[in-house]
């Protein structure tokens, strides 16, 4: 009787969805640092009324201009309103901006980007050269040109940190639509008549996110130093409310009296929040990239 | 290269005309009435009416944009309803304060990206290179006016001697020191976070081009390793800086409204800031347009010279 050489049937677990994550985070640290300082900033801005030691608004005479001690922190500034409390406040202000902004942004300029890229034609020339004339503008100016012409109010900051976001997830949009419309997998879903919405969101928008979602990160910290630059102006929310940039441009009549606490806490919290999404988006970029990913 | 110059300026023309249109409907779909603010306390319909058709603001919005372009193709930019100057007079007189501040900007943000940048790459993965990437993260994400505000405090009030003065401009002409001594704190400002940019780009660049055929040949032939980098690796490597510091024009700019509001320096970007809350709607709009066209102009200089500089780049195929 001659042997028969059975098939080896191996059967192969498909990793879950947390052992694959657990396995990115492992092969990229910088996520994980990048992801906890995240956290703490989401964190302190979702539970600021239960952390905040003081009103930020409330005005306390007795306890004006103290540096910082164990009862106030980061001091109390000259109407003695505990610093720390205001950070803690601002920080809502600025992720809010941050994360709204970038979504107008995102919305306008991927949606703009998809439809130039995929439909190509007259209304990619028109489309482009809208976005040339916003490119035209140095990103801040024209940040401060709308929010100048539609008000110093919160809203409006988003909508100017917004509009200025465009340009960029447009063009990157549009690049990365041309590179992957020419492929394979998009002549085939063309070929069983796949509707062209149904294409660019099914089809073409998933191969292109990783770049779209480390743009979103570092245009975050972009957002959010605007609404700083532009709370400076005093173009963003209007005093009492928190806001970090009003706070230290609020700050600046007590340099000369060396009330140097007064700036130093909303200073310190911009650099860190900037500095997260910074650092996040480098890490995204590093670990989503394939040349960047073989290279290590 | 006549023509690609040519044809980038002529191309320019169709994305500057809808600038000017940008411009002039933000600016005017602020929802004050800037009459308000010229026309005295409590005034009269008739008050309002004749400082309305003095400023122009009576015509149809497509009638006084007409007015403005044709205007502005002319050099006139209009008169500040505020100080009744003329905008384009009142630019040219601020413009060289704030392109003294943006040179010195670059000046000080390219030198230091340049050494920097390639100690870093040299050494790379070493102490120095840790400490340089993370230092350029942080001037990256550090506000600068909060910058601008810190140095203030360290050299008016920490430092003594007050070898650099905590605001204010003395014209180059009128006392040559001062103007530097004065120029310094604000051009370290507005440097910092194009130096971390720079900084990047030049590390990036030199280690790219470190892992080329010709760099292995130059040391194969026994070229001393200082020749090597400065003589091949840099001048490759510079190639992508190049256009980093031309997109940084526009930094340069954004920098220069607030360090100049900080620091008191009678530049077009405090004109801007100070025309802002009293809705003087033609200083805005001329501030806004010689930012936006600076802006187009250093593009495609950068553009040209990036052609120039890379044989590899065809003006022909740089057109696309």
């Amino acid at each position: 009787m001659s042997e028969v050489a059975l098939p080896v049937v191996v059967s192969l677990q498909k990793p879950g969805r947390v052992s694959s994550i657990r396995y990115f985070l492992r092969r990229n640290p910088r996520m994980i640092v990048g992801g906890v300082l995240l956290f703490i900033l989401l964190f302190m801005a979702a539970f600021a009324p239960f952390i905040a030691p003081y009103d930020p608004i409330k005005v306390n005479i007795a306890d004006q201009l103290q540096p910082p001690s164990f009862q106030h922190w980061l001091g109390t500034d000259d109407l003695g309103r505990d610093v720390f409390s205001r950070v803690l406040w601002g920080s809502r202000v600025s992720l809010s901006v941050g994360v709204i902004s970038v979504s107008i942004g995102f919305l306008v300029g991927v949606s703009i980007g998809l439809l130039a890229g995929y439909l190509g034609g007259t209304f990619d020339l028109l489309a482009m050269r809208v976005i040339d004339a916003l490119l035209a503008f140095p990103a801040l100016v024209l940040a401060i040109a709308i929010t100048a012409s539609l008000g110093p109010q919160i809203q409006n900051a988003m909508i100017a940190i917004g509009v200025v976001a465009i340009p960029g997830y447009a063009r990157l949009t549009r690049g990365q639509v041309l590179a992957v419309r020419s492929s394979e997998f998009i002549a085939a879903a063309r070929t069983v008549g796949v509707p062209p919405w149904r294409i660019m969101l099914r089809h073409i928008f998933p191969n292109i996110a990783n770049a779209l979602v480390v743009q979103a990160t570092l245009a975050t910290a972009f957002a959010i130093l605007a609404e700083a630059a532009l709370s400076f102006l005093g173009l963003g929310p209007q005093p009492p409310y928190p806001s970090w940039g009003q706070d230290i441009s609020y700050s600046q009549r007590y340099l000369a009296n060396m009330k140097w606490w007064m700036s130093a806490g909303p200073g310190i919290a911009i650099f860190i929040a900037v500095f997260t999404f910074n650092f996040l988006g480098d890490a995204l970029r590093d670990a989503l990239d394939p040349r960047l990913r073989r290279s290590g | 290269m006549t023509r690609y110059i040519l044809r980038r300026l002529l191309l320019m023309i169709p994305v500057a005309f809808l600038v000017t249109i940008g411009i002039f409907v933000i600016i005017r779909i602020a929802p004050g009435d800037p009459v308000l603010t010229y026309a005295g306390e409590n005034p009269d319909p008739v008050t309002i009416a004749a400082v309305r058709a003095d400023l122009g603001l009576d015509r149809p919005l497509p009638v006084q944009y007409a007015a403005w372009l044709s205007r502005a193709v002319q050099g006139d930019l209009g008169r500040s309803f505020q100080t009744h100057q003329r905008v384009t007079e009142a630019i040219i007189e601020r413009l060289p304060v704030t392109f003294e501040l943006g040179v010195a900007a670059i000046l000080i943000s390219v030198t230091l990206a340049l050494l920097i940048g390639t100690i870093s790459a040299i050494k790379r993965n070493s102490a120095v290179d840790l400490v340089t990437t993370s230092v350029t993260l942080a001037g990256v994400s550090f506000p600068n006016f909060y910058l601008g505000l810190l140095l203030i405090l360290l050299f008016a009030y920490v430092v003594p001697g007050h070898i650099f003065p905590p605001g204010g401009f003395t014209p180059f002409a009128t006392d040559p020191g001062d103007n530097l001594r004065r120029l310094v704190l604000p051009a370290i400002t507005v440097a910092t976070a194009s130096l971390a940019v720079n900084l990047r780009q030049v590390r990036s660049s030199l280690l790219d081009v470190f892992g080329q055929d010709y760099m292995r040949t130059a040391r194969a032939k026994g070229l001393h390793e200082r020749a090597v980098i400065v003589r091949h690796a840099l001048k490759n490597a510079l190639i992508p800086v190049v256009t980093i510091i031309g997109i940084q024009i526009g930094a340069i700019i954004e920098g220069a409204i607030i360090t100049e509001t900080i620091f008191f320096i009678p530049g077009i970007g405090r004109l801007a800031v100070q025309a802002i809350p009293s809705q003087d709607y033609p200083v805005v709009q001329g501030v806004v347009l010689v930012s936006a066209l600076s802006f187009m102009l250093s593009t495609l200089a950068v553009d040209v010279l990036y052609a120039f500089l890379d044989p590899r780049i065809s003006f022909g195929s740089a057109e696309a």
